[in-house]
């Protein structure tokens, strides 16, 4: 027998080269997500339910914008630390984390790095706090994998813009006080457009976010709409200097980062269950993980974790050191939510009947994962993204025959 | 009130753990803040919230359970202290019940709170011991503490009921996770907590020291191996008419147990 260890959860030990900052917001974070959201996690799926609540806990814990500076209620926490934080609260719910990514991320990240002084001050402490909630408008109805063909538009006028359009499948929309909202800006209507930034507030004249009712996945977070009929937004909105797609994809770049981590959380959590699930329970005389499918199985999903643990907390380096590439994220999104996906579909599988019900968390993971593997970037559109680097040939325009 | 608190680096039981050869292998080598321990932090921690004070803390262990010290500072204690040993094996409650003992006998503090056991060995014996070498008064398995004057009102869970105990200080008092729910270290007091003192004192510079009742640190246990507890039989299931179960269990009490006879 070996004088060394085998960790049938961290099989690389990869937790062992976290440093000691890291590590211990890791540990806060789990026991934060383990004691206080694991218990409303069932009520949050079977019955659509967010608790308001999260936002101000998680806020008073400092897990949201972890990464901001702390001049504006952030603690300046590592790339790493809040990557460790995503897998945690996936580890309870894709819902949680969405929340929470849509909040550092898409929110607070662009705030703090296109935000002006004044615009940091006002939102980026409240939305530390959770005291306000902030989402992310970029998908439309008709744009979703193209979002550079949006007709989402805002005109110039006096002091301001004049905002219309809509955007679709906005995490945190219904319950949000502030939204990030990309749109083609136009300095009068016929002039030429540029994508930019506008912070737009809820009480803003013409501006709605409806709930997006009867979803199936993810719902434990709330999600909606938003929609601008002539919403005058102060130029005090705007973000002065970014222009172009640029922007988001900065943002989503981010995120996704965060939904790698957290895409090991949700296959962690459904590979220990199974694994206990096929230890206790007998058939034919036997524990099921006597058997060889069981375990092969089993073997599958730890390789698996393996490769996505290694991903992400090599990608977190990355971050940390700034030598990242946004085809890197792409990589790690890709590959480590398709694997969570695989898993927890394994997993509900050995879980028989069992896996079907809410008890057991598995099938929440499930189809949670398929929401998660589809947004952010589907995972055929980052193999597209992959594919272009690869070959230097971009192929999201299809070519060679007339469409 | 100053409170030294007294804290141990214990295996996260919610990790996988395997006994092999006799040996407790912990292969994710997991490592977490004893968690009646985090109770006699926090509890100290509201009280001094309350009443002004200082909460210090005080672990004997290796170097790598300096993580643990560091949660308590996250959770808002002053300074560590650190009593620095080789290892964990060798130790046992009396040896670590000398450290602690030889290094607070000559520090002024009001009270010493334990958590009343540690969750790997589950042994409760170092705080008492400790008292017993310091020849301070205590308590254990406290569910309430109270600050009235110069005692400190201890509220203890006793086998049947409770008993509340007026405490001169300085003393000893050993508390049950049951008196509260131990905050959970906020980002910014993680980050906070590097920058926090903890004073590290080898444990071979105490070890040797006679203390008063002449008992000079050296482990009074021995662990030959670890075994698993054996596994649960199958239970019996009994069918019939009431009489007749009745007959079948009067006869499994007689033969079986032997409590007829």
């Amino acid at each position: 027998m070996s004088k060394n260890r085998f960790n049938i959860d961290d099989a690389y030990l990869f937790e062992s080269e976290l440093s000691e900052d890291d590590r211990m917001i890791m540990e806060a974070a789990r026991e934060y997500a383990q004691t206080r959201l694991e218990p409303r996690a069932l009520k949050g799926n079977q019955e659509e339910y967010f608790d308001m609540d999260i936002a101000t806990e998680m806020g008073d814990l400092g897990l949201l914008g972890a990464t901001i500076d702390p001049k504006y209620g952030g603690v300046g926490a590592s790339q790493t630390a809040y990557g460790l934080v995503a897998r945690e609260v996936e580890r309870v719910d894709s819902g949680y984390r969405s929340f929470m990514s849509v909040q550092s991320s898409l929110v607070m990240y662009p705030i703090s790095i296109f935000g002006t002084e004044e615009q940091k001050m006002r939102f980026l402490p409240r939305l530390a706090t959770g005291e306000i909630i902030g989402c992310f408008g970029l998908t439309e109805p008709d744009h979703g994998s193209d979002p550079g063909s949006m007709v989402t538009n805002a005109v110039k006028t006096d002091g301001g813009w004049v905002l219309n359009g809509a955007k679709m499948w906005i995490t945190n929309s219904p319950i949000s006080d502030v939204a990030v909202v990309w749109a083609k800006a136009k300095e009068s209507k016929d002039a030429p457009a540029e994508i930019r930034g506008f912070i737009v507030e809820k009480g803003m004249k013409g501006f709605s976010a409806p709930i997006t009712k009867h979803k199936m996945s993810l719902r434990a977070s709330s999600t909606g709409e938003l929609v601008f009929e002539d919403v005058f937004v102060p130029d005090e909105n705007v973000f002065p200097d970014i222009r172009g797609l640029k922007g988001p994809f900065m943002c989503l770049n981010s995120a996704r980062y965060g939904i790698a981590w957290g895409a090991v959380g949700a296959a962690e959590f459904c590979y220990q269950k199974a694994r206990e699930y096929v230890g206790d329970r007998k058939q034919f005389g036997y524990p099921i993980s006597a058997n060889q499918i069981p375990q092969t199985k089993l073997a599958n999903m730890l390789t698996d974790i393996t490769s996505m643990q290694m991903l992400a907390w090599r990608l977190g380096k990355l971050k940390d050191e700034g030598r990242d590439h946004p085809s890197m994220i792409s990589l790690a999104k890709r590959h480590n939510v398709g694997k969570a996906l695989d898993i927890a579909r394994v997993s509900r599988d050995m879980h028989g009947g069992n896996g079907i019900t809410g008890e057991y968390r598995v099938i929440h993971h499930v189809v949670n994962l398929e929401s998660v593997n589809t947004y952010e970037g589907t995972y055929d559109i980052h193999g597209l993204i992959l594919g272009r680097d690869i070959t230097g040939i971009q192929a999201f325009t299809p070519r060679g025959n007339d469409v | 009130m100053k409170f030294f608190v007294c804290i141990k680096q214990v295996p996260d039981v919610y990790a996988p753990l395997q006994i092999r050869d006799g040996e407790i292998h912990q292969d994710s080598d997991r490592q977490v803040l004893n968690a009646y321990d985090a109770s006699a932090v926090e509890e100290a921690l509201v009280l001094t919230e309350k009443h002004g004070g200082r909460v210090d803390v005080i672990l004997a262990g290796p170097e790598k359970a300096h993580e643990t010290i560091r949660k308590a500072l996250a959770m808002g204690a002053e300074e560590g202290i650190h009593l620095q040993t080789e290892s964990t094996s060798g130790q046992d409650s009396a040896s670590y019940a000398h450290l602690l003992a030889t290094f607070v006998k000559e520090k002024e503090f009001d009270v010493l709170s334990f958590g009343k056991q540690a969750q790997d060995t589950d042994s409760g014996l170092t705080g008492a011991m400790v008292a017993q070498l310091l020849d301070l008064p205590y308590t254990t398995n406290a569910v309430g503490l109270a600050i009235e004057g110069d005692h400190l009102i201890v509220t203890r869970q006793g086998d049947i009921g409770q008993e509340i105990i007026a405490l001169p200080t300085p003393c000893v008092v050993t508390c049950s996770n049951d008196m509260n729910d131990p905050r959970i270290p906020t980002l910014k007091g993680i980050m906070g907590s590097k920058r926090k003192p903890v004073e590290v004192v080898q444990a071979s510079s105490l070890h040797g020291t006679s203390l008063a009742s002449g008992f000079t640190g050296e482990a009074l246990t021995h662990t030959t191996s670890f075994e698993s507890m054996p596994a649960r039989k199958a239970g019996e299931k009994l069918q019939g008419e009431a009489d007749e179960i009745a007959r079948q269990v009067a006869k499994i009490l007689s033969e079986k147990t032997g409590v007829f006879s």
